[in-house]
């Protein structure tokens, strides 16, 4: 069986590495594509090679491409222009961002209008939420905001917040934590939403940085209590994602760089997954004995598959 | 009243003469209990004479990491009271502690995430540190290759209570657990809320620890309480018996599970952040062996006359 260089064997896991003998198997029983993006599109802000190339070929043979992505910093909007500025061409309806399922969670839990929700977040999930007729408070802007501990000054909070919504802040601060915790621990109701706990992502090329799973494990530490996750691995938003597309799961494949939140996400609807190790996973990390986590194929970066596909 | 399955139900402290008579040295937790935000609670003073003019040592234990003993030492005598540093043991002192007690290389460093106090006790004890308040003035700007470096001699990252926390010191922490062959993960102490202000509740050191937690996936080693270190430490200072050791706070799943992880009696203050209700609530596993309003009812419970 002829294996791409870059791709080491797998042996211990039951995973399969993508080859010619299969590939045409894959294409065959699937109708649509689930891509995740950091790791797998891209890097940072460069495109991996080949993708584009590899999107249009699946495009040709009238896949439907969907692209999920755990990172909730931009909106849809904001992610169709990034595509487009790696030319490739991709709509605002086929992105399903992790900041989408905070504020489409929301909506179809029929939050009221008239509360409001705190974000320790970015952008992205501001306009999210503004697009799904709510109003946030907090985002980059509570990143500048210092605490001050006067002996007498009581650290006001909005008592009509009855959601706060925790995700990616690389302006996360003592402020944030704080107005977010007094928020869930004193409005009676308040809702604990976090877009998705990845420990860790590609924010720059070269190097990982510390993702959602940090700002929320500081949530869940101050006010004892586990949120609702609305992104990958959760189903929240793969139930909403089928239900858009009517698809049926069986005839999807997953494909992302993460065991725990992609392959989970994928195996947890009954979709095919494939795992690509140009992310954060490496080939000895789906082979480590205390990996429970087997995608049905792997392959070394998404353009293997055009690679495979050809002469 | 249900009482835990494994523990008998609090007493309220009828008889304080007989629980002091019956301990040799009475350790306290600081905020809550002697002290909320930088005011005295009412009687304190009189209480710690009394304890001390009956011969009792007296020990305050505080995870509040931001200051050093000698820090504290000042708050003490701002507030009237007459502590000397070395009755003294904030989880700041812990933390450095514990890398002596390991002998941590003193050609290694130690990553910082916290405040003034833990930098202060890491000095004192000649080990090298980086971080602190200072990285907090540092910016992330995640623009293509950008890259953050970091010290490859760190052989231990510290985590406590940071007002000044940000997005740099969760990314420069992670890089050393991760990355550094060896490198310890020490949590100063993981309290969920806090009392920096006596007008409320802020969110405490665990919060921190927490998000370090959340992106190395590892647990930390925790040395303030409810972990055992520092009474291991001063009992072995003072060579005392547990036995003969009564803790007092005003924390259930700190101060108390200390004294009991510790083997001591334990006394619960109502004067911080538990109220009688908490205590007495089906959701509560945690019974210290008494409870009072606060410390100076010593002075006025008398042998008990029913």
């Amino acid at each position: 069986m002829e294996s791409d260089s870059s791709t080491a064997t797998a042996d211990s896991s039951t995973a399969k590495p993508l080859s010619r003998d299969n590939l045409g198997g894959l294409l065959d029983s699937v109708d649509a594509f689930l891509f995740d993006c950091d790791g797998v599109i891209w890097r940072g802000d460069s495109l991996i090679d080949g993708v584009a190339e590899t999107l249009s070929f699946l495009r040709s043979k009238g896949k439907k491409l969907v692209f999920v992505t755990n990172n909730s910093r931009k909106s849809r909007r904001q992610y169709s222009k990034k595509f487009q500025s790696l030319a490739i061409s991709v709509s605002e309806d086929e992105i399903f961002t992790s900041s989408f399922a905070a504020a489409m969670f929301l909506r179809v839990n029929n939050f009221p209008q008239d509360k409001k929700v705190y974000v320790v977040g970015g952008e992205g999930i501001l306009e999210e939420l503004q697009l799904a007729g709510y109003t946030g408070l907090g985002g980059p802007e509570d990143g500048k905001k210092v605490v001050d501990l006067k002996s007498d000054e009581i650290f006001e909070h909005d008592k009509s917040v009855g959601a706060v919504v925790v995700g990616l802040d690389p302006q996360i601060n003592y402020y944030k934590l704080q107005y977010g915790s007094l928020c869930i621990r004193e409005n009676p109701g308040c809702l604990f939403v976090a877009t998705n706990r990845d420990a860790a992502g590609h924010l720059t090329r070269s190097q990982e940085w510390p993702g959602a799973g940090a700002m929320v494990a500081a949530m869940c530490a101050v006010t004892q209590k586990e949120p609702i996750v609305v992104g990958k691995p959760s189903t929240f938003l793969m139930e909403f994602l089928l239900q858009k597309f009517n698809i049926d799961c069986s005839r999807m494949c997953m494909v992302g760089d993460r065991l725990d939140t992609d392959i989970l996400f994928g195996q947890s609807a009954g979709c095919k997954t494939l795992l690509v190790f140009s992310g954060c996973t490496s080939p000895s990390l789906l082979q480590d004995p205390s990996n429970k986590i087997h995608p049905d194929y792997y392959a070394g970066k998404v353009s293997d598959i055009l690679q495979l596909s050809g002469p | 009243m249900s009482a835990a399955a494994s523990s008998a139900a609090a007493q309220p402290l009828q008889d304080a003469e007989q629980l002091i008579d019956s301990v040799e040295t009475f350790i306290f937790d600081c905020d809550g209990v002697i002290w909320k935000g930088d005011k005295l609670i009412d009687g304190v003073p009189q209480t710690l004479d009394m304890l001390r003019s009956k011969g009792k040592r007296l020990v305050f234990v505080t995870n509040n990491s931001t200051k050093s003993r000698k820090q504290y030492g000042k708050k003490f005598e701002t507030l009237g009271l007459d502590v000397s540093e070395e009755e003294i043991f904030a989880s700041s002192f812990a933390a450095a502690a514990y890398l002596a007690s390991i002998n941590f290389p003193k050609d290694k460093k130690v990553y910082v995430i916290g405040e003034d106090g833990i930098l202060k006790e890491l000095e004192l004890a000649g080990f090298q540190y980086l971080g602190g308040p200072g990285d907090g003035e540092k910016k992330i700007e995640l623009k293509p290759g950008y890259r953050m470096e970091h010290d490859k001699d760190v052989g231990a990252v510290v985590v406590g209570f940071d007002r000044y926390f940000n997005y740099y010191k969760v990314q420069y922490g992670t890089l050393c657990v991760r990355e550094n062959p060896g490198c310890l993960f020490i949590a100063t102490n993981r309290d969920a809320v806090t009392h920096l202000t006596d007008a409320q509740e802020w969110a405490g050191g665990g919060s921190m620890v927490g998000a370090l937690c959340g992106s190395t996936q590892r647990e930390p080693l925790v040395v303030g309480k409810p972990s055992t270190f520092m009474m291991d430490y001063l009992a072995n200072k003072f060579g005392i018996l547990k036995s003969q050791i009564c803790m007092v706070g005003d924390r259930l799943d700190t101060d108390i599970l200390f004294g009991q992880n510790g083997g001591c009696k334990t006394l619960l203050v109502l004067s911080g952040v538990t109220s009688l209700s908490m205590l007495q609530s089906p959701k509560n596993t945690i019974q210290p062996d008494f409870y009072t309003n606060k410390i100076s009812d010593f002075l006025s419970l008398k042998t008990a006359a029913v």
